[in-house]
């Protein structure tokens, strides 16, 4: 919302500086995010007359002005519009300044003395868009014969302003702050002012007698559920002309670029008081009306589905069934609080109009907006909030206006349909409450001052409740809590005490998985692992390079790009690009991991939801010859670190390849395909012989790896956090430790290539562990001598609790070992 | 020159164990390669030299190809349709030094989760608890209970991602508010709500379509917007070791009433002006304000009896500003050399 300064001064009484309005803006109204000085903006720029003209010698376009700016000497100037006269008053820059339209942009232009084909050129004159102020840009805009001839450009159009631009956000709420009254009226009351509205900004009765109806309209309101009010009228003996300068220049300030005079009036009440307005050219209306009686007919309905509009940005729309339009007995003329038809356009000849003053519901106004991708200074104004009592004063004024500035006269009835009047509801503020809520001591009649200085009534009060009835224009206050809004900011915030609230002294329940998580992180980190934070979109390409399904994958539909087009249904695909991308960078090798959320369809919560599970995911990758084997081991390394280290022992690994595992959930399911099934496994967590799955772990796939150009030793784990957290102990129970001395000794074993070590080691630690003595084992050697047979070499050590053990008795445990494995030849 | 080929023997059969086939090609056989320069310049060599110098090198380059090829079938051996033993500690014939162990990389932790994890720790020790919010949520909690009604302009103030099921990507942490509500309800409820939001905006060093919130709601008997800017003051300082002024600014947002906007005094500069602050000496930091009558309905709780404060800070600008970060989308292009840094 753009608020020229001088306006404030015009409405508000008093003397106010930028420095304390900027001040009042943002501490007690919202935020303020600049201003333009205007000056600045047009320095440089003068009324200029032209005293001669010829044509260029070289250039058939170009015309050679002599012009003169009230100082001794005149000044040569070549311009591209040959159709200036001797006489005409024009705008000026000297050479050194900027060009308005660019100003404060990228492309800056700052005008120089320049030859032009042989002829110098001491500066520019300037068309309405170089000045900012209007569409043409190939013509030299002439100004007005009485502009005095020196006097600087922005002085003679009153521009000289400071334009204060407010954020719209933060008053998405205040359709009043949408015009420069309601502003005004804030800043009054921030200074302890009462505001005065203009007397024609709260008439309720129509003044104005109408002796006879020379053109009349008939209305029907068939949607007065989105059109609570609607009010027209029609006027003759219309003359189009430019608007005064004063006009002109605060519509410019407000970023709107002035037109006609009609058009000007609706544009300028609607900027001072957030009330749009809409102008039909009458005859037009009347003429283009197929089915038409010869009179002015609208009707206010919902569109039907396909019907199309011709709109006044020059584009063919086609409406939905449930946008408002405004029509005549059959077509469209207007979206409804959008944007009018180019049909009913008020141009150079029109002689007679209609005004419409009216209100629409801002819901069904911002589906429409946002439906048919229209957004205009009408759509920001409805939307934020009208209340429809103001359709009449500012009917009204225009009216005044119109007959002022265009010299119509009134043709008909003031038309108003406004079945069911909006009343504000009052409001009771209990005192006491308030205070409480802002952290204030505030006393009664401070709070009523305030309240009126914002044009609240009274209606009643006692020592502890004040009523209250919201002012009219305020569509926003509907409890207590709004108007303690109104009084904590007028108020102001920086008088609220900060005071830190008293607790008891209880504690806090432990988020168990953000204490997992911080604990993983710091054992993976300072294993030299990187932890990644990566998007949670990816594109199908990246699920099919991965080997994923798609059909998983949630779609978005508003997406940013195809790239960022569905949620990952793994954190390993993620994980597996952005591999790719530091391998190109030539990093290698490296580790990466990440908590994070993915999601698969049809895997839901209790409450229909996608059901979020914190996945930890973890990826190595070498180019180097630094780890010999399958990439399947080297990642289990550091999966057994960390869940070694939360106390998690009792792993077991399923191969894929050999897995018989049937109901598998969706996310392993999912995230199976990315892995090379020979070299990667379910992980188990099996207890009490209830078996958990925990994820899975592996070397990755063949053609994943090629697809996103990985090195061979790529192995990559992802573990589902909410499995491990119910198994993580915290109380790792002392290990016994006998004082005997233990004997070691390395036993190797040949077995058949289809053993599984883990049949072994238990095999072996089964004999050596008993109630006497401990033993523990550690593999020493894999040697596969051919397709049949592997040596594994374990080294085996064994302590007896009560004594130091003899070599007999060690042979006999190995004995016994000897017999316990055979099977396994 | 017998002396080179013995230090190119040499250096070959170090890098054989280190390098893989790929790199030693690229460094030995390629256009530029060693050995290949190394024939290029047999023709600077005396003619009574030539013979046994070119022999020499022939029979390196073939013993080189050989042992490429050996490692190239190695290679192919470990992927072919080989089924591992997943439940040995270390792949079959592999010497002792090339088994897997920890490698001594330099680790780190995402700077975003060191400035969160500082952060929960300290409304964990100001009586706070936690809850993680959600990545995909519906319309009820992200819109409704939080007093947006269906097609109500304010909605337009947040760029929303939906799926093709209209299922919302939240676009603020105030998403859990409802959640938190009913979980640590009744009051007193004191909560923080960290996570992921997406807002569908176009990116720039400053704004990301993906980034870090955290929601802070506490609700009590008489508890005051005098509360509020102590408890975030209170934080704020510890976090950032530093006394701070704070300011609070008129914004409007649906969910609480009255609503503002925290400005802190910049704490590079000291209000001075700076380039973190963009020379204004004050750094705008949060949305926040008293929860909305509606919103605590919605949530099970009575505004007769409390009230409460909420607000909702980014993490992203701030993880940026405190460990110099230009551009935010550097926190998630997974760049490893950027993120040892941390």
């Amino acid at each position: 919302m753009k608020l020229p300064l001088t306006s404030i001064k015009q409405y508000v009484k008093c003397n106010l500086n930028l420095e304390s309005v900027l001040n009042i803006l943002s501490t007690k109204v919202g935020e303020v995010e600049g201003y333009t000085d205007l000056s600045k903006m047009y320095e440089g720029i003068y009324v200029a007359q032209i005293l001669s003209k010829e044509e260029h010698p070289n250039a058939d376009k170009l015309g050679v002005y002599k012009i003169n700016i009230g100082q001794p000497e005149d000044i040569q100037v070549v311009a591209g519009d040959k159709t200036l006269n001797v006489g005409d008053k024009v705008a000026y820059i000297k050479p050194g300044y900027v060009v308005p339209y660019t100003y404060g942009t990228a492309k800056s232009t700052k005008i120089k003395a320049v030859n032009m084909r042989g002829i110098t050129s001491n500066g520019m004159l300037c068309s309405e868009r170089e000045l900012n102020i209007g569409p043409n840009h190939t013509e030299v805009l002439v100004l007005d014969s009485q502009a005095r001839v020196g006097m600087s450009f922005a002085q003679y159009y009153e521009l000289n302003d400071i334009v204060i631009d407010i954020e719209n956000k933060a008053l998405t709420n205040r359709g009043d702050l949408f015009g420069i009254l309601g502003l005004a009226r804030e800043i009054s009351a921030a200074q302890n002012i009462a505001f005065v509205s203009p007397s024609w900004y709260r008439k309720e009765v129509v003044d104005i007698d109408i002796k006879k109806e020379k053109l009349p309209i008939t209305v029907v309101n068939n949607a007065s559920n989105l059109c609570p009010r609607y009010m027209c009228v029609s006027m003759d003996n219309i003359s189009i002309i430019d608007s005064p300068v004063w006009l002109k220049s605060l519509l410019i300030k407000s970023n709107i670029k002035p037109i006609n005079n009609i058009v000007d009036i609706t544009n300028y009440l609607s900027i001072l008081t957030g009330q749009p307005l809409h102008a039909f050219d009458y005859d037009k209306l009347v003429s283009k009306d197929i089915n038409g009686k010869g009179d002015a007919h609208i009707t206010v309905r919902t569109a039907q589905e396909g019907e199309k509009i011709f709109t006044l940005d020059g584009n063919t729309i086609q409406l939905h069934a449930n946008n408002l339009v405004i029509a005549d007995s059959t077509n469209p003329i207007a979206i409804a609080g959008v944007i009018g038809g180019m049909d009913t356009q008020i141009d150079i000849n029109t002689k007679r109009i209609i005004i419409e003053s009216a209100n629409f519901n801002r819901f069904s106004i911002r589906k429409t907006s946002m439906e048919l991708g229209i957004f205009t200074e009408a759509v920001t104004r409805y939307t934020k909030g009208q209340h429809p009592y103001f359709c009449l004063p500012i009917l009204l004024q225009a009216i005044s206006l119109i007959q002022e500035y265009a010299k119509g006269t009134v043709a008909s009835n003031i038309i108003d349909i406004y079945p069911e009047p909006l009343l504000q509801k009052s409001i009771s503020l209990s005192i006491s409450k308030l205070n409480i809520h802002l952290g204030t001591n505030l006393g009664k009649e401070e709070i009523k001052k305030i309240l009126t200085n914002l044009e609240y009534q009274i209606s009643g009060e006692d020592v502890e409740y004040l009523t209250l009835l919201p002012p009219i224009f305020r569509t926003d206050i509907y409890i207590p809590e709004d108007i303690y809004e109104d009084i904590g900011r007028i108020y102001g915030y920086e008088n609220i005490l900060p005071k830190l609230p008293y607790r008891e002294l209880s504690a806090t329940k432990e988020n168990k998985e953000i204490k997992l998580k911080s604990r993983i992180r710091s054992i993976l980190s300072n294993s030299g692992c990187n932890e990644l934070d990566t998007y949670s979109f990816t594109s199908k390409d990246g699920i099919y390079s991965s080997n994923q399904d798609p059909n998983l994958a949630y779609h978005i539909k508003n997406s940013l790009s195809p790239d960022l087009e569905f949620m990952r249904t793994s954190i390993l695909l993620s994980h597996l690009e952005k591999a790719k991308i530091n391998i190109l960078k030539n990093i290698s090798p490296f580790c990466i991991y990440e908590f994070n959320i993915p999601h698969q369809k049809g895997y839901m919560d209790n409450f229909q939801l996608p059901k979020e599970d914190w996945h930890l995911c973890l990826l190595f990758c070498s180019k180097e010859n630094i780890i010999n084997g399958s990439s399947f081991y080297q990642v289990m390394r550091y999966l057994e670190k960390v869940l070694h280290t939360l106390g998690i022992n009792s792993l077991s690994y399923d191969l894929i390849s050999d897995s018989s595992e049937l109901d598998l959930p969706i996310w392993i399911k999912n995230i199976i395909p990315s892995f090379n099934s020979n070299q990667a496994a379910l992980i188990k967590y099996v207890k009490d012989g209830k078996t958990t799955i925990l994820g899975v772990i592996g070397n990755i796939d063949e053609k994943v790896k090629n697809s996103y150009k990985l090195p061979v030793f790529t192995g990559a784990f992802e573990i589902n956090l909410d499995e491990i957290l119910p198994l993580v102990s915290n109380n790792s129970g002392s290990l016994h430790k006998s004082k005997y001395p233990s004997i070691t000794q390395d036993i190797c074993f040949t077995l058949l290539n289809s053993t599984k070590y883990i049949d072994l080691k238990q095999s072996v630690l089964k004999v050596i562990n008993t109630k006497e003595r401990f033993g523990s084992i550690e593999c020493v050697d894999i040697y596969q001598k051919d397709n049949n047979t592997k040596n594994i070499t374990l080294r085996v050590s064994v302590e007896h609790n009560e004594k130091t053990l003899t070599d007999q008795e060690f042979e006999k445990i190995k004995e016994k070992i000897e017999e316990k494995t055979k099977t396994f030849k | 020159m017998i002396n080179d080929l013995d230090s190119l023997k040499s250096e070959i059969l170090k890098d054989m164990d280190s390098l893989s086939y790929i790199e030693i090609k690229q460094k030995y056989l390629s256009k530029t390669g060693l050995l290949t320069s190394m024939f290029k310049g047999i023709k600077d060599i005396s003619l009574e030299k030539k013979l046994e110098y070119g022999k020499e090198l022939n029979k390196l380059k073939k013993d080189l190809e050989e042992k490429i090829k050996e490692k190239e079938i190695d290679i192919k051996d470990i992927n072919l349709e080989r089924k591992i033993d997943p439940t040995a500690p270390f792949d079959i014939n592999t010497p002792k030094d090339k088994r897997p162990h920890i490698l001594d990389l330099i680790g780190s932790a995402h700077p975003l989760m060191q400035e969160l994890e500082k952060i929960l720790d300290i409304f964990q020790r100001m009586g706070f608890d936690i809850l993680e919010s959600k990545q995909i949520d519906d319309d009820f909690h992200m819109f409704e209970s939080l007093n947006f009604p269906k097609g109500h302009p304010a909605r337009d103030m947040y760029d929303t991602f939906w799926s093709d099921e209209d299922f919302v990507l939240p676009a603020h942490t105030s998403t859990m508010q409802n959640r938190a509500l009913r979980r640590f309800g009744p009051p007193p409820i004191r909560v923080v709500l960290p996570g992921r939001c997406f807002r569908n905006e176009a990116t720039d060093a400053s704004h990301d379509h993906t980034f870090y919130q955290i929601e802070g709601i506490y609700v009590d008997e008489g508890i005051s917007m005098g509360h509020m800017q102590a408890v975030i003051k209170e934080y704020l300082e510890q976090y950032l070791q530093k006394d701070l002024e704070i300011k609070m600014q008129p914004a409007y947002f649906p969910f609480t009433e009255p609503d503002v906007e925290l400005v802190i005094s910049c704490p590079f500069c000291d209000k001075v002006g700076c380039s973190t602050c963009g020379n204004k000496g004050w750094i705008e930091l949060m949305g926040c304000g008293m929860i909305h009558p509606n919103v605590l309905t919605a949530g099970g709780i009575d505004p007769q009896i409390y009230t409460g404060f909420a607000w909702g800070v980014g993490l992203d600008r701030l993880t940026a500003i405190q460990r110099g970060i230009t551009d935010i989308r550097k926190l998630r292009d997974g760049d490893i050399n950027f993120l040892r840094q941390f």
